[in-house]
């Protein structure tokens, strides 16, 4: 570490300032809009915590909440058992690994606007993709909780390689020596695996679980273009319902309140793992 | 072929299992974009008339015209733009001011907030969800008479970058020897020197990628586009969105669509394929 001395500042405040700007004060912006009704053109009518009240008596408010915990909590179970899986299958010294790999990356940085279009017409029910391979004719987008479970399924295509991405990396650098000290003791994979390379990746599957918990609660892209929130509202999470009553309703105020709402769930969600995440970025 | 081969010799069933699962992975994976060029290049009358795997040449013959008609188009030309100049100018600006930052807290002490608090902190900028800033930053755009102009898409996206770049190039600089920038401190040069001349070109590689990940990142964006920026300064995914309301969904289109528009950051990514790991657990994973 270096000493000194004035110059460290100058070299941290530009970005510093520039975050506390632009998100700090937004924040507190979109919780003043929160206690107030606010209309365009109108001045700005205080109305204490009315918003928040009428959150707790809306029903697609709640449907909402309920939409965005089953994506967040099935997505990510299935993306990181999924990925961990992978990961343990490429682990080993397979042909044309690296390739492999490589095409496993693809799906991370596709447009997500884009693969919800795409699994649209994968999804089609008459010449679509699944339902022309299988034959069978699955209603993937016409139906709630089938709806639902597509838009978890192009979820976790697109983000499982993100898990097995990482949890790859962090097998990899496990030494030999504890997989041969392990095997000296027990025959069972799940034993190794349960006892000695479960522990030395906690911290990774911790940090891994709150990237994408918290990204996962952000869904909007993938439902916007795939089902546009529907059938009826079957697949619209708190975001969608917050930009729904703001861009298109123009209630900004009650917008405002479901985003506040939205943001003190991820941060509960955060602050639960907080000692965690500091230990990892010592 | 010649190891499958070789493998089977020596038996290794397990092996080979374990070889076919992985190529069962890979091709699912892979299936959404062949099913997206293997429709792109489908003449609009065989979109819905060839099912199953629908094989270019065995089952149809493909075209290229929906390429021609889509990027002969001026809105998408107009949006390929919009999206180019946004997505650049965000690791740009993202770059001047997230690399000093994160050598500041990979170099020097802080006491009061501490080194790991101020990481932790701008960690938690990236996290927190962007829905509780978008009918906040939409009224001060109006405000500030900035709606629709791609200055606010780009102060937006630095917004939500700067943070991971700040995380990212801090392990970056930290994984640098120190001893380096020490002897230069002890010849004289200031700390604005050795930032530049030594450390920033030492970490070069991790700046690539950093950058490649923001311009992805900044590329994909949606729910900012979508509400600062919606006739003017459209960029990819808007103008993708926007454009089923008026023609309905043409398969065809879409197909095109979806490969323009993901083509940029895909092929971007696989150049920072050895970063990617580090990059996407903000540097806390080696890839």
């Amino acid at each position: 570490m270096l000493r000194n001395n004035k110059i460290k500042l100058i070299f941290i405040l530009p970005a510093a300032l520039w975050v506390l700007a632009f998100t700090i004060f937004p924040l507190f912006y979109g919780l003043r809009l929160s206690l107030y009704n606010v209309k365009i053109g109108f001045p700005d009518e205080f109305i204490g915590l009315k918003n928040y009240i009428s959150f707790f008596t809306d029903h697609y408010a709640f449907n909402a909440v309920i939409v965005t915990l089953i994506f967040v909590i099935v997505g990510v179970a299935i993306e990181m058992t999924l990925g961990m899986l992978i990961a343990l299958l490429f682990n080993r010294p397979l042909p044309i690994r690296g390739f492999l790999r490589t095409i496993m990356t693809t799906p991370l940085f596709a447009t997500p606007i884009a693969v919800g279009f795409l699994f649209f017409t994968i999804f089609y029910e008459e010449g679509g993709l699944i339902n022309g391979l299988i034959n069978i004719k699955i209603p993937w987008l016409s139906r709630a909780n089938w709806a639902l479970f597509s838009v978890i399924l192009v979820d976790v295509w697109q983000w499982t390689p993100f898990c097995f991405l990482i949890f790859l990396a962090a097998l990899q650098g496990v030494p030999d020596d504890y997989y041969e000290a392990a095997r000296l003791e027990t025959k069972s994979g799940w034993n190794i695996f349960r006892y000695v390379v479960f522990p030395i990746l906690q911290p990774t599957i911790i940090l891994v679980l709150l990237l994408r918990g918290t990204e996962a609660f952000k869904i909007f892209d993938i439902p916007f273009t795939l089902t546009t929130g529907g059938p009826g509202t079957a697949t619209q999470g708190l975001t969608m319902y917050a930009y729904r009553v703001g861009m298109r309703f123009f209630n900004f105020g009650y917008s405002s309140a479901i985003s506040f709402l939205l943001f003190i769930i991820v941060m509960v969600f955060i602050t639960v793992m907080f000692k965690r995440i500091r230990q990892i970025y010592q | 072929m010649k190891k499958v081969r070789k493998i089977f010799k020596r038996r290794n069933i397990n092996l080979v299992t374990y070889f076919i699962l992985a190529l069962i992975v890979a091709g699912i994976t892979f299936l959404p974009f062949y099913w997206a060029i293997s429709l792109s290049i489908r003449n609009p009358i065989e979109a819905f008339t060839v099912t199953g795997l629908a094989i270019p040449f065995i089952q149809y013959k493909p075209t290229l015209e929906n390429w021609k008609e889509e990027l002969a188009t001026g809105e998408t030309q107009k949006s390929l733009l919009n999206s180019a100049i946004i997505a650049i100018c965000t690791s740009i600006a993202v770059i001047i001011l997230g690399t000093p930052a994160a050598y500041a807290i990979a170099r020097f002490r802080f006491r009061k907030p501490s080194n790991s608090n101020i990481i932790v902190w701008f960690l938690s900028q990236r996290v927190l969800p962007p829905a509780a800033t978008v009918i906040p930053f939409f009224l001060i755009m109006i405000f500030f008479k900035l709606l629709d102009t791609r200055l606010a898409l780009i102060m937006v996206n630095t917004t939500f970058n700067l943070p991971f770049v700040v995380v990212l190039m801090r392990q970056a600089f930290l994984d640098l020897p120190i001893e380096l920038e020490e002897a230069a401190l002890v010849d004289g040069a200031g700390f604005f020197t050795i930032f530049w001349k030594i450390s920033l070109r030492l970490a070069a590689p991790s700046l690539v990628a950093a950058v490649l990940i923001v311009f992805a990142f900044t590329w994909n964006e949606f729910l900012f586009a979508l509400t600062i920026g919606t006739i003017h300064v459209r960029t990819i995914p808007v103008l993708m969105s926007g454009a089923v309301d008026t023609r309905g969904i043409q398969f065809w289109f879409v197909a095109v669509r979806m490969l323009i528009a993901a083509s940029p950051p895909v092929i971007l990514a696989l150049f920072a394929q050895r970063f990617i790991v580090r990059g996407l657990s903000f540097g806390a994973v080696k890839g």
